[in-house]
């Protein structure tokens, strides 16, 4: 009986254990088949080949996986961009060679894990850094970055005192910073080397002006030359000889407004005479200079706002402002249309003490082609293509301009420590150029 | 004598047991919790309260360094690169150093009472009040330099004005190199910061005397008087540099010299 029992619970107990097992199993094979994408279907092996099979599978891609990344950790090693990626607390955790050679990390200061700023004295990058962090988007931003040569214990002895001016104390370098935000509030930055750029844009504007101001001398006794001429000729000469004054005048013009240009660059405040000016009155006197071409077209010009704003500004200045504005818009404009100049007080958010004025000029033409507006700004820059020919029927303006009058707007108004925008007017659909101005000088710096 | 054996032996025994299981834990600590406490980089998430405050205010404290250096670089523009924006930007950046400054103070003075740290960390708080005064005072400087350079602007060019150039240079290596020393906690910075010092002080005194010995001025003071100025104020600047290197070593070392 007992011996019966005995079976009886081995039976049961045997039969509960096969049932766990085929469960587990049956688990496991489950398990395995969502973790597998296997293209032929059910392969009848064993489980624990199956499971074998998984696991080398997954070590082999793991390890293909790891191959990867360590190529990938390479090639950003010896990227010709800089790349530094920082932790949540700001500590560098990665920097490639041209980031270590662009923000001057010290190879010899000790490598551990540490702060950014302990390495690189930059609050450009730790704002870019902590901006990107909080907004958690990709920002870029471009700063000049200096760096000040210290004594390092390697080599204590002060090389200054050889008195080499070719290694200067400070350095400087224009770099551009592309910042991504990653996963655990970890961010990293691409740096990209502005300074041959920087370099050579400067260049450029130098050898330009140094040309001009070559020119103009001999170009100033080419037209004095050619005047002379003229009283002496008869017709079939003194026209060639008046055609060649024109041109000879024209180019004067171009080398005398690059040179204005130049020297409005180097030295904004220098080049400013300050006077109290009635806005209106100035306007005024602009468009009676202009009128004789307006009239011609028949365009009228409308000013709405105070006629009283005083402001305090460089007049002569300030006429080519409106000069250069005034003749682009009624080249632009149709006939028989008004051309709009509005004037506001314009006060800022963030500082109330600073008193603006807001001056509109808005022209009733066809507006400014969408890919040229982040150019109109750009020396010598003339596209429109699509503006000169929508007028090129009425054609009356006796020249294109030299390509600089815009440039020369922006920078005297740039001088005057305001700012300029050009935009198409959304209802009127005509050229919009938006200047800001300060109204006193003191305000400006 | 028995009882006293027998409460000797139970304690002999307990003693066994109890240091069995102290081995035990011992084990377990080392070979199931070591691969994770003992990982060669504590990052601060794991570093305690006190250190990652201390990580905190130390990274302002080199925020704080860094716009001082920029105010010092601008104000040195200002000066002798007739960079006119250079002037409005310090007020602006000004304005950040005496916030950081306030709020430095306060964060070290919090932690001082709250955390009661002892030591190297005791010496570090303490000589951040220190020496985040020296750098205000530094920016200050660089402030007063560049209101400086406005006025100076309506002048020609001092002939000795390349000198101070170099002068000024020379103060904002001392920065640079103190603010390094900062970071690396590096206790020989001191002494070559101070060997540095003398070379500001050196071209203070020849300056100086170049300065106040010239004839046959024609046109006002002004100009000679700022340039007096600005020499002074390069000079303060140079020494306020000196203390921070200094108080570097005695954050090291704990020995003031």
């Amino acid at each position: 009986m007992s011996a019966l029992n005995f079976l009886l619970g081995l039976a049961v107990g045997l039969g509960i254990y096969a049932g766990q097992q085929y469960r587990f199993k049956r688990q496991l094979k489950k398990t395995l088949r969502s973790y597998t994408n296997d293209k032929d279907g059910e392969v009848s092996l064993p489980l624990q080949s199956l499971i074998r099979r998984e696991l080398s599978d997954l070590d082999r891609q793991r390890k293909k996986l790891e191959q990867d990344k360590q190529a990938w950790q390479d090639l950003i090693e010896q990227a010709p961009i800089g790349y530094i990626q920082v932790d949540g607390y700001n500590q560098l955790i990665g920097c490639n060679l041209s980031a270590k050679e662009l923000l001057r990390i010290d190879a010899r200061r000790s490598l551990r894990v540490r702060l950014l700023l302990e390495l690189v004295r930059s609050y450009d990058l730790d704002l870019l850094i902590e901006e990107t962090r909080s907004s958690q988007r990709a920002q870029t931003k471009e700063w000049i970055f200096y760096f000040t040569r210290y004594v390092s214990p390697q080599e204590p002895e002060l090389e200054i005192s050889t008195e080499q001016p070719l290694k200067k104390i400070v350095e400087s370098i224009a770099l551009k910073g592309y910042s991504f935000p990653l996963s655990n509030q970890q961010v990293g930055v691409f740096i990209e080397n502005r300074q041959p750029l920087v370099e050579l844009s400067q260049s450029r504007d130098r050898t330009f002006s140094d040309l001009t101001h070559e020119l103009r001398t001999p170009l100033t006794s080419i037209s004095l030359v050619a005047e002379n001429l003229l009283s002496r000729l008869q017709d079939p000469e003194r026209r060639w000889v008046e055609q060649m004054l024109k041109e000879t005048n024209r180019l004067t013009e171009l080398v005398q407004e690059w040179l204005d240009l130049t020297q409005l660059q180097s030295a904004p405040n220098r080049a400013l005479k300050y006077e109290t000016i009635r806005l209106y009155d100035l306007v005024q006197s602009v468009w009676q200079t202009l009128e004789p071409i307006a009239n011609r077209k028949g365009i009228s010009l409308t000013y709405n706002g105070d006629r009283n704003l005083i402001i305090s500004a460089d007049r002569s200045r300030l006429i080519q402002v409106f000069l250069n504005l005034l003749d682009n818009a009624i080249k632009h404009n149709p006939p028989e249309k008004e051309i709009l100049v509005q004037t506001a007080l314009y006060i800022p958010e963030q500082t109330s003490n600073i008193k603006q004025v807001k001056i509109d000029v808005i022209d009733s033409g066809v507006g400014f082609n969408a890919s040229d507006l982040p150019y109109i700004f750009e020396r010598l820059y003339r596209g429109e293509k699509s503006r000169v020919r929508s007028q090129k029927k009425l054609t009356t303006s006796p020249s294109d301009g030299s390509g600089l009058g815009l440039t020369i707007v922006e920078q005297i108004i740039q001088a005057h420590g305001g700012a300029i925008a050009a935009k198409n007017h959304p209802e009127i659909g005509g050229a919009w150029l938006e200047i800001i101005l300060p109204l006193d000088k003191s305000n400006n710096q | 004598m028995v009882t006293l054996d027998t409460i000797g032996k139970q304690n002999l025994r307990f003693f066994v047991i109890n240091s069995k299981t102290y081995f035990k834990f011992y084990l377990i600590k080392h070979f199931i919790l070591g691969s994770v406490t003992l990982s060669p980089k504590a990052s601060p998430q794991e570093a305690g309260q006190l250190e990652r405050s201390i990580l905190r205010v130390q990274q302002e404290v080199l925020r704080m360094g860094t716009l001082v250096e920029e105010s010092f670089r601008l104000s040195h523009q200002s000066l002798f690169e007739g960079d006119v924006n250079a002037v409005q930007q310090i007020v602006t950046i000004e304005r950040q150093i005496d916030l950081y400054y306030r709020q430095i103070e306060s964060n070290c003075a919090t932690l001082m009472t709250l955390q009661a740290p002892v030591a190297q960390d005791l010496r570090k708080l303490s000589a951040f009040m220190q020496l985040v005064r020296d750098l205000e005072r530094i920016g200050d400087c660089a402030q007063d330099l560049s209101e400086m350079s406005t006025k100076l602007m309506k002048y020609p060019n001092h002939q000795l004005l390349p000198e101070i150039a170099e002068m000024s240079e020379h103060a904002q290596s001392m920065l640079a190199t103190s603010l390094v020393a900062l970071a690396d906690l590096d206790q020989t910075a001191g002494a070559r910061v101070k060997e540095y010092d003398d070379i500001v002080d050196d071209a203070y005194d020849r300056l100086y005397h170049a300065i106040a010995f010239q004839k046959d001025i024609p046109g006002v003071v002004e100009p000679i008087l700022l340039l007096g100025l600005i020499i002074r104020h390069l000079e303060r600047m140079a020494d306020h540099a000196t203390n921070i290197s200094q108080r570097v070593t005695y954050i090291v070392t704990g020995k003031r010299n």
